[in-house]
């Protein structure tokens, strides 16, 4: 009942109630799009490692991430090739181009050598053809959001990258790196537009059998190339993200954007939970007087601020689904894994009973005697 | 039956810069049955009085007894649970909370330590209203009622749990002279009727015809403490009304 009070409090009470849901919905709404750029911008740094579909990683030694690595040798693929642990082992070769686009003018792409047939660490999602195309030796896939910056390259048209001739084979769906457009092509023509010294790769990989115990196979791999580094695909992926997160502010400047989301929201929702007290002192010494508890208040106002919270949630997460579903088809890199949302929600309502701990505070303050004064 | 005694009660407070004492040692008994009228002016000490009897102000001297268990030194919680049991307030202005219906606010006392209200409480609580010539502003909000509605509203409030004890702080300041003698008409059936212990603080000479007792403050100390004089019977308040 004492919840149900707070209930009614809260829905007679609409200028405060709205001044909460705001500071709510501000956190809500303002942390989440910047963690799911934040997160959209981690998955862009990881992207090849992620969904290689390779189990292990060889790179040349002391990598540093998946993008600062030295070219290695390709005989280390003979040798990974014949231990009974692997399934597969294919080379890929990283490199950069410039693609000239209609009107001549160029840019900078980064081109992804794949060898065929098994085309492991290639393309995964199109819009137009498939990871086929990149069978024919000219072929190269655009992705769909680089398309307008590229000129607009249809399907089957003839390019140019690195002084290269190249033909449009497929276009993909949201394949992006951290460093920006990538291009898919066979590891030969990627040898030819990055003017790579023959028998020179960025990496291997790797697929261990489905039998296989990973973790020791990747202790073998360690043990026989002792030369080179060796990572399962999680902790490449890990690697590389925090290479970025940490050498490029990208980290700071997204805690501090977060941080002050969080502040504007703590503000808001205290200064107004405040005054929507203070406004019902009057009523709390009633409340008082005749039998509630300092409990009994406390937990009136407790309800109050968890019930504008769940509100504020709810259309805070309205608002960000609809942000979310707004620039999933848009180069703003937007991303939420399944766990934030629920650590936002947690997060978000402990903040609203922090910011209602002031106003709490003086409810629990208002003496029963004030009702005589 | 419940009584009050009070033992030398007396109370300061700090005013910013010294202890001032705004009610002396006063010794009182209060019994049911009877309206008892506090009155005196301002300052004198009547609020003071009436928030010690009603354990939501610690006096700082003496010792209060209710129902013969002295209760002068309760903690927060029990004072609390003994107002929600035995008490009923009706203060000065109606303090109805806005948001609450009528009855909702009426039945805020069942309601405040947690528990839930049973249909006999509501229909309970319909029959004070009904008996106020409430019945019909139940589902109305307190600001669409007039002051006369809102205090007996909050007599309605004050009565629903059947408290001993009816403390009453200037019930009749907000409102007209009517609407004045509609109140005092109910308190006073409520104690003689109803055998309750029913206190009202006033300063309004209106009022003291319908006291069985009239105990006057001036500086903080009883000046008069009278029975006879005011009683009357119903029949002699109507023809002179």
């Amino acid at each position: 009942m004492r919840s149900l009070t707070a209930f009614r409090i809260v829905l007679h009470d609409r200028n405060s109630t709205l001044g909460v849901l705001l500071g709510v919905v501000s956190i809500v709404f303002l942390v989440g799009q910047q963690l799911s750029i934040l997160f959209g911008l981690l998955n862009y740094m990881s992207v090849l490692v992620d969904h290689s579909g390779a189990d292990a990683w060889i790179t040349s030694a002391n990598a540093s991430s998946a993008d600062a690595v030295n070219l290695i040798s390709a005989r280390y693929v003979d040798r990974v090739i014949g231990l009974p642990e692997v399934l597969w082992a294919e080379p890929v070769l990283i490199g950069n181009g410039l693609f000239r686009t209609k009107n001549n003018s160029f840019e900078s792409v980064r081109v992804v050598g794949v060898r065929r047939p098994r085309l492991a660490g290639g393309p995964w999602e199109f819009v137009a053809g498939d990871e086929r195309s990149l069978l024919d030796l000219e072929a190269v896939t655009v992705d769909q959001l680089d398309l307008k910056k590229l000129g607009h390259p249809a399907l089957d048209e003839v390019n140019e990258i690195g002084g290269q001739r190249v033909r449009v084979g497929a276009i993909t769906k949201k394949v992006r790196g951290f460093q920006g457009t990538l291009v898919f092509a066979s590891l030969d023509k990627v040898k030819e537009i990055s003017r790579t010294p023959p028998g020179r790769y960025s990496a291997i990989l790797v697929r261990f059998k489905d039998e296989v115990n990973k973790e020791a196979a990747l202790e073998k791999l360690r043990a026989i190339l002792p030369e080179c580094s060796v990572f399962s695909r999680a902790e490449l992926s890990r690697l590389t993200r925090n290479y970025y997160f940490s050498q490029t502010g990208i980290g700071s400047s997204f805690g501090f954007s977060t941080a002050m989301a969080v502040l504007i929201g703590v503000v808001i929702i205290t200064l107004t939970m405040y005054t929507s007290v203070l406004g019902r002192v009057r009523d709390f010494a009633v409340m008082r007087a005749i039998g509630g508890r300092r409990v009994d208040i406390a937990v009136v106002v407790i309800s109050q601020a968890l019930i504008i919270a769940g509100i504020g949630v709810f259309a805070g997460f309205l608002m960000l689904s609809t942000f979310l579903r707004a620039t999933s088809s848009s180069s703003i890199p937007s991303y939420l894994p399944v766990y934030v949302p629920v650590i936002l929600a947690v997060g978000t309502i402990i903040i609203s009973l922090l910011g209602s701990l002031i106003a709490l505070r003086v409810a629990l303050k208002t003496e029963p005697a004030a009702v005589f004064r | 039956m419940a009584t009050i005694v009070l033992e030398k009660i007396a109370r300061d407070f700090y005013d910013g810069r010294q202890m001032r004492r705004v009610l002396y040692p006063t010794d009182l008994d209060l019994k049911p049955g009877e309206l008892t009228i506090v009155s005196g002016p301002s300052g004198s000490g009547k609020t003071t009085l009436i928030s010690i009897m009603g354990l939501v102000l610690k006096p700082s001297e003496g010792r209060l007894f209710l129902e013969g268990k002295e209760v002068t030194r309760l903690s927060d919680e029990k004072a609390a649970g003994i107002r929600l049991e035995k008490y009923g307030f009706v203060f000065q202005q109606a303090m109805l909370i806005e948001g609450l219906t009528v009855m909702q606010n009426v039945l805020l006392s069942y309601a405040i330590q947690g528990g839930r209200v049973s249909a006999e409480q509501r229909r309970k609580a319909m029959e004070i209203l009904r008996a106020l010539g409430l019945e019909e502003a139940a589902g109305m909000q307190p600001q669409l009622l007039s002051g006369g509605m809102k205090q007996r509203a909050s007599i309605a409030r004050a009565l629903v749990k059947d408290p001993a004890i009816l403390l009453c702080d200037e019930p009749t300041s907000s409102l007209d002279a009517e609407n004045g003698q509609v109140v005092m008409n109910i308190l006073k059936r409520i104690a003689v009727e109803e055998k309750r212990i029913v206190v009202v603080v006033s300063h309004d000479a209106r009022v003291f015809p319908f006291a069985d007792r009239l105990i006057k403050l001036e500086n903080g100390k009883i000046s008069s403490d009278t029975r006879e004089f005011y009683s009357e019977t119903s029949e002699t308040r109507e023809s002179r009304t």
